[in-house]
């Protein structure tokens, strides 16, 4: 990638005119302005620096789940999985459906608990030291992860100024984030959601035109199919083209685990990475309707994206079919050889399509959109990594006391260390991307199941959650890394690997679940009345209608199940 | 269609009922035809088709659940200002 010559092969350069300059500079005019607008809502109290005050209508936090999973990796991502499976390649992105459900019963379930973040549900749900070892580990876990996800996308930023103008990948890194942590440290999560709902927009109408001149200039559709179809690839136009039942590159079973993973996710927390992103967008909604319609349509949002992105990257690929055969001439490797590595030059795909086709005057509406999908997912993963060390870590362990203009300001301190952390990762992010990719496997594997089970099974405890954890760091270790360097377990797909690791953590988090007492009554009855969870709750149900909790007054019960 | 309950009172709304598995059924359906409906709407009627189902089961899911979201909300925010009151201390570590 950095010896193959990019724009010579897609035969473009970037000119920025005054008036492309001049739709970047407005745009982040009005970016740090909001921050300014809303800094003083933002400094009221933790629950305004975080939660915005818990009394948003539901299009704004909608606005933010959109904007949230827009991110500068995210066309790259899509179109690195479009160029290479064509429209069956939907189903890998469709992760994102999780939300389907999720609108409608953890959602529900979250909204009700009140807790700021999925480290504190886990001493509502959960009691005792166990709970407690699971918000700690929890709280620390999300601090790293976002801290990662911040180099993740700002590296991404780097490589896109680095394409589009030639700078050191580092520049486009420090320069957008540290720009977009100006409101983010002025007005906390007001700033983000307030800025997610422009950024979302420009994001959007950018996505929709760039894509819609990228169809044109392939020809349209028409042109598209008809190119396709008479070079044997119309294969591409279909998204059930799987090559068989378990062989091939796309298998049947591939995509059962893909939708299978997606659509139960729904009644879990915590299934997927995006959901502690999500979470805090719904604890923000002003009531529990608001709540559920934001993660829904944000989500749909998503998936629409996704759809027009696809057929944009299909106009990409009848302009630029043989990237991998002209990647592996120029680098004299074989086809096979040079898959790996040729996959980030057609990954960058709908950038080129932007920079390539726009006319002077769009270009800077162009890189303005791209730098509002940096914006908002930066601005998130800033101020949610610090609601964790805020919340889960100052709050709740160093100072439980503290006054509401201490927690603020340590949620910008916290926000500033994540953000100079994230340079660090972000610089290092070439030799530790597979470190990332084994911690997200941490995430969505063997603690899949168990993320379910916390919200649909009483008897679920805190030790038989914490012991799924320990496992999958372990499992995950020895399925993903060690046993296929000794040639045991090597040549798995992506979703045996799921189905494995699923399979041996229940050998471990079973027992320790009934190896160990379940979570006292008291507890589960408090949990049950406040948040009426969906699935085996009978027991916990029995004795809440024996104390009188169900069916009372509102202002009764809550006083009952406080006491 | 009066087999759906669209008039709740707190009490019944905070149940798990047919509504709500409806409602999770029709939501999956129209996240299903939002993805492969959009790009394949490019390319003929089969993708139109595949939104205006979409788009159907959307507007069946909000006539199905928001009646019942409605109620519960309601509901809720009576207790909230309790519970959150109370928040802090029911999750501190020396409770």
């Amino acid at each position: 990638m950095n010896e193959f010559p990019v724009h010579e092969y897609f035969g473009f350069e970037v000119a920025f005119e005054a008036i492309d300059w001049t739709w970047l500079v407005l745009f982040l005019l009005v970016m740090v302005g909001c921050g300014v607008l809303f800094y003083r809502l933002g400094k009221r109290s933790e629950a305004d620096f975080f939660l915005a005050g818990r009394g948003l209508p539901w299009y704004l936090p909608a606005a933010s789940v959109y904007a949230t999973h827009t991110a500068t990796d995210t066309p790259i991502w899509v179109g690195g999985v479009i160029y290479e499976h064509g429209l069956r390649g939907i189903w890998i992105t469709f992760f994102s459906a999780w939300c389907a459900i999720s609108a409608l019963v953890s959602t529900r379930i979250f909204r009700r608990s009140l807790a700021y973040s999925q480290a504190e549900w886990q001493s509502l749900r959960f009691g005792g030291l166990g709970a407690e070892l699971l918000r700690g580990w929890l709280a620390g876990w999300q601090i790293f992860m976002n801290m990662f996800i911040l180099g993740w996308v700002g590296i991404a930023m780097g490589k896109v100024c680095n394409l589009a103008f030639g700078w050191p990948e580092w520049v486009g890194l420090v320069l957008f984030s540290s720009i977009c942590a100006v409101y983010v440290l002025s007005a906390g999560y007001w700033g983000v959601v307030m800025a997610d709902l422009q950024q979302g927009i420009i994001a959007f109408l950018a996505i929709v035109i760039v894509s819609a001149w990228g169809i044109a200039a392939a020809g349209g559709p028409a042109n598209i199919a008809q190119w396709l179809a008479n070079n044997g690839q119309d294969w591409r136009l279909n998204p059930f083209a799987f090559t068989g039942l378990f062989g091939g590159e796309f298998p049947f079973a591939w995509f059962f685990t893909l939708i299978f993973m997606a659509l139960l996710a729904g009644f879990g927390m915590g299934t997927y990475i995006d959901w502690y992103a999500e979470s805090q967008r719904i604890q923000s909604a002003r009531t529990v309707r608001d709540a559920s319609y934001s993660i829904w349509s944000g989500s749909a949002l998503v998936l629409l994206r996704n759809g027009i992105w696809a057929v944009a990257i299909l106009g990409f690929f009848i302009l630029y079919p043989n990237i991998v055969g002209d990647f592996a001439a120029f680098s004299g490797q074989t086809v096979e050889a040079a898959g790996e590595q040729a996959k980030g030059v057609y990954e960058v795909g709908w950038f080129v399509l932007g920079f390539k086709v726009l006319p002077v005057g769009l270009l800077g509406f162009f890189f303005a959109a791209i730098v509002a999908i940096h914006f908002s997912t930066i601005s998130t993963h800033l101020n949610l990594g610090a609601m964790y060390a805020t919340r889960d870590i100052y709050h709740h362990y160093i100072d439980p006391g503290a006054s509401e203009r201490r927690l603020v300001w340590v949620g910008r301190i916290s926000t500033l260390i994540l953000l100079l952390g994230s340079f660090v990762y972000g610089l290092m992010m070439e030799s530790i991307t597979s470190w990332l990719i084994f911690a997200i496997w941490i995430m969505s594997a063997g603690i899949w199941l168990p993320s379910l089970l916390q919200v649909i099974w009483w008897r679920f405890n805190a030790w038989g959650y914490l012991s799924a954890w320990i496992a999958n760091l372990g499992m995950s270790w020895l399925v993903v890394w060690i046993l296929p360097a000794y040639g045991i377990l090597a040549g798995l797909e992506d979703y045996h690997r799921f189905w494995i690791l699923m399979a041996l953590g229940i050998v471990v988090y079973l027992p320790a679940t009934f190896l160990t007492r379940p979570e006292r009554m008291d507890n589960l009855v408090r949990f049950y009345v406040m948040s009426r969870p969906i699935g085996w709750w009978g027991p916990v149900r029995r004795e809440a209608e024996r104390r009188g909790l169900l069916g009372a007054e509102p202002g009764q019960a809550a006083q009952e199940v406080m006491r | 269609m009066s087999w759906i309950r669209r008039s709740w009172t707190p009490e019944a709304a905070d149940e798990w009922t047919k509504e709500d598995y409806i409602g999770m059924v029709l939501s999956v359906i129209s996240y299903l035809g939002i993805a492969i409906g959009v790009p394949l709407a490019f390319f003929g009627w089969l993708g139109l088709v595949i939104l205006g189902v979409a788009v159907a089961a959307l507007l069946l899911m909000y006539y199905v659940v928001d009646p019942k979201l409605k109620a519960i909300s309601s509901e809720y925010e009576k207790r909230q200002k309790r519970y959150l009151e109370e928040l802090d201390k029911s999750v501190r570590w020396e409770d």
